[in-house]
């Protein structure tokens, strides 16, 4: 059993929880019970997903981040970690019926396609890069939460619009509190995505190693969503806006991220 | 020992028999002991709302029961006429089968609303204080109470509000999360909204502005919903500061016109703004939709969503029979396994009254 299985069974519960939603919307009724099944479905893939990481890391004696494979399962660790605290604490309803469909396409992009390649060199090791890496990865897990948020509202913010409601329409949240927890998120993604650049300029300065692509990848999501953020944050972008802007921001930061990967290969 | 319901509802009876047979709030308690007294039935639970009078009880002998129970009906309420025709009558599993759809608003008015259940848990704690229910009883209520939230939380029996005030209510709640902080403004003050404006206050909205031609009715409804009048012009000065508007101006022409808002809207910051127009002819520019942020909905739109959401429910009845029908066996089989030995502690009761009281009596 190598350390891939783990992450397979932890995509079980995650498609167990994409059944549980859809089971949520067809039978209409979808109480408590069902919410808690979803809920416990998305831990019991967060157990084994962190048993994952784990493993890979303890094999590589390091955090693990050397490829794009664990970077992509990293990510949607971080996802089902900020869906696990915010679920709850704000009491967002149906917020694991977005999630556990992203989480699921992030890891199974990851798992079926070719991206996990040993390093051969072993990377230069410092702990600034591993705290600008790791960092850097759960600030894109608050940012694939808010990219959850945002289709979120769009879809209720168009029921409204249009009067057409459906059986989703009681489930979703009000449009103000997905407003506010998505700009929370940013902010938090934000702030921690500044720290990982502080990071990866502090282990520039040991390491002296660096690349092009990455580098302005790397500053484009930080310009893009310190925009978005602070748009928000001023009144001038507002709603559905957002929405779009974050979403499509995350869209970009995926597509690069793929881009420079394959393109330092 | 059979369980028995004698009673009438809003479908067996019109208002004025229904008024007539109505217990009033603070004689229901001597009403059970009175029954209890007067009856041969060693358990009783009375429900009297605005659309039924139910008897259930506990008895050995139905047809006496049944005849007594009419009796009490008639003499404690002194009726001049028979109102036998009216009344309807289940036994046993049937009369679970009956409480239960009455506790899950399947029997009710308006299908599926939920009061109903408050209503039913009213009624069995005043018996229980009045010391009417027993072992039996006691068991049937509140099985039923557990059933009906199982059956309401899983299927869609109370799902969706199904009048004009509700729906404008739930569609508020899912723009704004939240209504404390949301000012209304009533322009008009049409009876229809006047209800919307009490059924938005009751989920807890903020400050209320009325506002209509006549400043005088402005003043009286401002009276009522514990608000504050203002004068027609003033209207869009106030505007920016307000989240829901309800109109139902007699105006011809529409007042609110996306000339007008769309520069509102500016000085709002696009803020959410929930547009309740219940006005014919129409008082909100029907273009307004067109605005970032503006939720424009007119009277046929909320009586449409009213309309979807009773037909979803009356799509679920066959699943709750269904439930209900599982719930009643489970209760039955209880009732068969137990029967000898209430039976049994109700007789030596008889024998002996000194001896323990069967509310208590411990039944497996």
């Amino acid at each position: 059993m190598t350390d891939r299985t783990f992450l397979w069974l932890a995509q079980v519960f995650y498609a167990t929880s994409c059944v549980v939603t859809l089971r949520r919307l067809v039978s209409a009724g979808g109480g408590p019970s069902l919410q808690r099944a979803n809920y416990a479905a998305m831990a019991a893939g967060f157990v084994l997903h962190t048993v994952f990481l784990y493993l890979r890391g303890r094999a590589l004696g390091r955090c693990p981040l050397t490829n794009l494979f664990e970077t992509q399962a990293f990510v949607a660790w971080a996802a089902v970690l900020f869906f696990l605290l915010i679920g709850p604490s704000y009491r967002v309803s149906f917020l694991g019926a977005f999630t556990a469909p992203l989480v699921l396409v992030i890891c199974l992009a990851a798992l079926l396609l070719p991206v996990d390649a040993v390093q051969t060199t072993p990377p230069r090791h410092s702990a600034w890069i591993e705290f600008h890496a790791a960092i850097a990865v759960v600030a894109c897990g608050a940012f694939a939460l808010a990219f959850v948020m945002g289709a979120m509202y769009l879809l209720q913010e168009r029921q409204l619009k249009t009067r057409h409601l459906t059986s989703s329409f009681l489930l979703l949240p009000s449009i103000e509190q997905l407003d506010v927890i998505h700009f929370r998120l940013l902010i938090m993604g934000f702030v921690m995505l500044t720290a990982g650049m502080v990071g990866g300029i502090i282990s520039y300065h040991i390491v002296g190693h660096w690349t092009i692509p990455k580098i302005i990848w790397a500053w484009s999501v930080w310009t893009l969503y310190g925009a978005v953020v602070v748009a928000r944050g001023l009144w001038t972008l507002r709603g559905r806006k957002v929405a779009v802007a974050s979403m499509a921001t995350f869209a970009l930061m995926l597509v690069g991220f793929w881009g420079v990967n394959l393109f330092q290969r | 020992m059979n369980l028995i319901v004698i009673g009438l509802n809003h479908r067996s009876a019109p208002v004025e028999v229904r008024e007539q047979l109505a217990f009033a709030r603070t004689s229901l308690g001597e009403a059970h002991t009175r029954l209890l007294a007067a009856s041969p039935v060693h358990e009783t639970v009375i429900l009297s709302t605005c659309n039924r009078v139910e008897v259930y009880a506990l008895t050995d002998n139905v047809s006496d029961a049944s005849r007594s129970v009419r009796e009490f009906l008639h003499n404690h309420h002194r009726l001049a006429d028979r109102i036998d025709t009216h009344l309807y009558e289940h036994h046993d599993d049937s009369c679970i089968h009956h409480l239960l759809e009455v506790a899950c608003g399947i029997d009710s008015m308006v299908l599926g609303e939920t009061e109903i259940f408050g209503q039913v848990k009213e009624a069995y704690s005043v018996a229980q204080k009045a010391g009417t229910t027993g072992v039996v009883l006691n068991r049937v209520f509140q099985k039923v109470f557990s059933a009906a939230k199982h059956i309401r939380s899983t299927t869609a029996i109370a799902r969706g509000s199904t009048s004009v005030g509700t729906v404008a209510v739930d569609l508020a709640e899912k723009i704004f999360g939240k209504l404390g902080r949301c000012t209304v403004m009533v322009i008009g003050t049409g009876e229809m909204s006047a209800a919307t404006a009490r059924a938005l206050q009751n989920r807890g909205t903020g400050a209320i502005l009325v506002c209509s031609r006549t400043h005088e009715r402005a003043e009286a409804l401002a009276g009522q919903l514990q608000g504050r009048a203002i004068s027609y012009d003033q209207w869009p000065s106030e505007f920016p500061a307000v989240d829901i508007v309800i109109s139902s101006t007699a105006a011809p022409h529409p007042i609110v016109t996306r000339e007008k808002l769309g520069p509102l809207m500016k000085i709002r910051r696009q803020r959410p703004l929930f547009l309740i127009d219940i006005a014919v002819p129409r008082d909100i520019e029907r273009s307004c939709e067109e605005l970032e942020s503006v939720y424009l909905y007119d009277i046929d739109d909320l009586q449409q969503i009213a309309r979807e959401n009773l037909a979803a429910r009356e799509r679920e009845v066959a699943t709750c029979h269904t439930l209900i029908d599982q719930h009643v066996r489970r209760l039955a089989e209880w009732l068969d396994r137990n029967r000898g030995a209430v039976e049994d502690r109700y007789h030596r009761r008889v024998a002996d009254p000194s001896l323990h009281d069967p509310a208590h009596t411990q039944v497996s």
